[in-house]
């Protein structure tokens, strides 16, 4: 089997922007591509996660995409699976190098989603969750993660106010990252005093709406030499799929990231002590927490201390840094993007070049990407520094 | 629920007179009855029934019909709704689990603060145009399926 590597990566700015999303697209496949041959004279096959078509009423954003990029008659296609879209094109990116299908596969993901305000992403966003009883229920994203949050702060010792320091962690972590829609920091008075959404979560437990775009090549070994660029290796990769109701589930126990980081962990021969730096899906705040646990670096109930240094944490903690792009909270989350955004990091991470947020001497990298109710989808990628 | 089949179902008994498809199941709680698929191999109660079980994978689901009466698992308010629901706003949403043990989610007739974690609660059965939901919501196919709500009990 080849193995699969990272070779370049790009972005668009994330935020509000008057750029459509193929527009987006084009800014971060020329970042990717900046002093590289044409995307045509490599690329062999292009996967776009994108989230939505009611933001801009366009579906086939493969074959759209593989236009922009001058990719004539590529396989080229759209995934989808809410939130974790970016990281499924990432995968079957990974997927078909490593089978020797392709040498060469372009994982993007766009979201245009300022595109109908707040009530249009309100109600995009609600069809991630089951129909029939939830969605006729009323239901939003932060009601649903705000359902898993009431019950977290009910079974642990976490207050509210320890949400409100991982969304000041974030925030922090984003003002070293030049990627980030947000460059201010926020304090936990701030958190804990914005509007309510869904309680116990307010507006700064919540990922903002965002657009934005990225993308990440993927390519073999032979292929980054005649690049010539510095790569990073996909060593692990693992997904799954649980309900879709949030009735079904283990209101504090994310399941399906616990298998699919374990299937990443598994296949790179690595544990969760292992990892240096890890972009955990933190759409709310209470999901990192969550996923911190679920993914072995914390002891059950111990996951709010992802903003501790690690010396200050509770035995059973390991020494990773979480979120260090300032997550979704603060980096922002472009749905469809998000996934390839966190992949965006692991590799600046790894290759050295985070400037003011690099975490000295970092090899191993976790990412969590999340689609529909926490882990009604899971993707997760495991990176090592290439050697 | 006798003369019902107990899986693994036949293809034509998937029609929209069985409860184990929507249809059948929304014609059932209309006429005040909830219906959960319950799995004989693990006990699993599903809401609403479908044909296999998600806990253990096993199709022998039959279907048994649930308790009104409940107490809530988890809670929150939605302030800002989809936008069919923006006249109910704020409303409150709850994780109900039923005294089987089935679980659903569903609106509460009262106010956040006056909810807490472990609360009774009542499934109501409503026609949807009484509830003040915009009509609009409804596919085609939806239009004539009750909404469910839960009253608290004293």
């Amino acid at each position: 089997m080849e193995t699969a590597h990272i070779a370049t990566v790009g972005a668009s700015p994330v935020g509000r922007t008057d750029l459509p999303g193929r527009d987006l697209f084009s800014r971060a496949l020329a970042e990717a591509f900046e002093g590289l041959p044409d995307p045509a004279a490599v690329v062999d096959a292009v996967y776009v996660g994108a989230q939505s078509e009611r933001y801009e009423n366009q579906i086939m954003q493969g074959t759209l995409l593989a236009e922009w990029a001058g990719l004539n008659n590529r396989p080229a296609e759209r995934v989808e699976a809410c939130a974790a879209a970016g990281a499924l094109a990432l995968k079957n990116a990974v997927r078909d190098v490593r089978a020797g299908v392709h040498d060469a596969v372009l994982a993007c993901g766009v979201e245009k989603m300022t595109a109908g305000g707040t009530e249009g992403a309100t109600n995009a966003l609600a069809a991630a969750f089951e129909r029939a009883l939830e969605q006729r229920s009323g239901v939003t994203a932060p009601s649903q993660y705000a359902l898993l949050a009431r019950r977290y702060l009910h079974e642990t010792e976490a207050t509210e106010t320890d949400l409100a320091r991982i969304a000041v962690k974030n925030h922090r972590n984003a003002t070293a990252n030049p990627r980030a829609m947000f460059d201010h920091e926020v304090d936990v008075e701030t958190v804990l005093g914005s509007d309510p959404v869904a309680p116990p979560l307010k507006l700064y437990d919540c990922a903002p709406v965002s657009d934005g775009a990225a993308a990440v090549l993927i390519t073999t070994p032979a292929a980054v030499s005649d690049l010539g660029t510095e790569s990073v290796e996909v060593a692990g990769v693992g997904t799954a799929a649980n309900t879709l109701a949030v009735a079904e589930r283990d209101l504090t126990s994310v399941e399906g990231a616990d298998v699919a980081a374990g299937r990443a962990y598994e296949e790179a021969g690595v544990g969760p002590a292992d990892v240096d730096v890890a972009e955990v899906h933190d759409a709310f705040t209470v999901c990192e927490a969550l996923l911190a646990e679920a993914v072995g670096f914390a002891p059950e109930g111990a996951g709010v201390e992802t903003v501790h240094e690690p010396a200050e944490r509770s035995a059973g903690w390991t020494d990773v840094r979480v979120n260090t792009s300032g997550g979704l909270k603060a980096r922002g989350h472009p749905i469809g993007a998000t996934g390839l955004f966190q992949a965006v990091e692991g590799y600046e991470q790894l290759t050295g070049r985070a400037g003011d947020r690099q975490v000295p001497g970092a090899d191993t990298a976790l990412l969590v990407n999340e689609g529909g109710l926490a882990d009604a989808h899971t993707a997760a990628h495991l990176l090592r520094r290439a050697r | 629920m006798r003369g019902e089949p107990e899986g693994p179902l036949a293809p034509e008994e998937i029609t929209s007179d069985s409860a184990f498809t929507l249809p059948g199941f929304f014609d059932a709680l209309a006429e005040g009855q909830l219906l959960a698929g319950r799995c004989t191999d693990c006990g699993t109660r599903l809401v609403p029934p479908r044909p296999a079980c998600y806990d253990c994978g096993s199709r022998a689901v039959r279907l048994e019909e649930q308790p009104h009466t409940g107490t809530v698992a988890s809670y929150t308010a939605v302030y800002q709704p989809p936008s069919p629901f923006a006249d109910l706003a704020p409303m409150t949403v709850a994780v109900v689990e039923l005294d089987s043990g089935a679980r659903l989610t569903g609106r509460v007739t009262a106010t956040l603060e006056d909810v807490e974690i472990g609360a009774g609660v009542q499934l109501r059965v409503r026609d949807p145009a009484e509830v003040g939901v915009d009509p609009e919501m409804h596919l085609s196919y939806e239009e004539e399926w009750p909404l469910h709500e839960f009253d608290l009990r004293g």
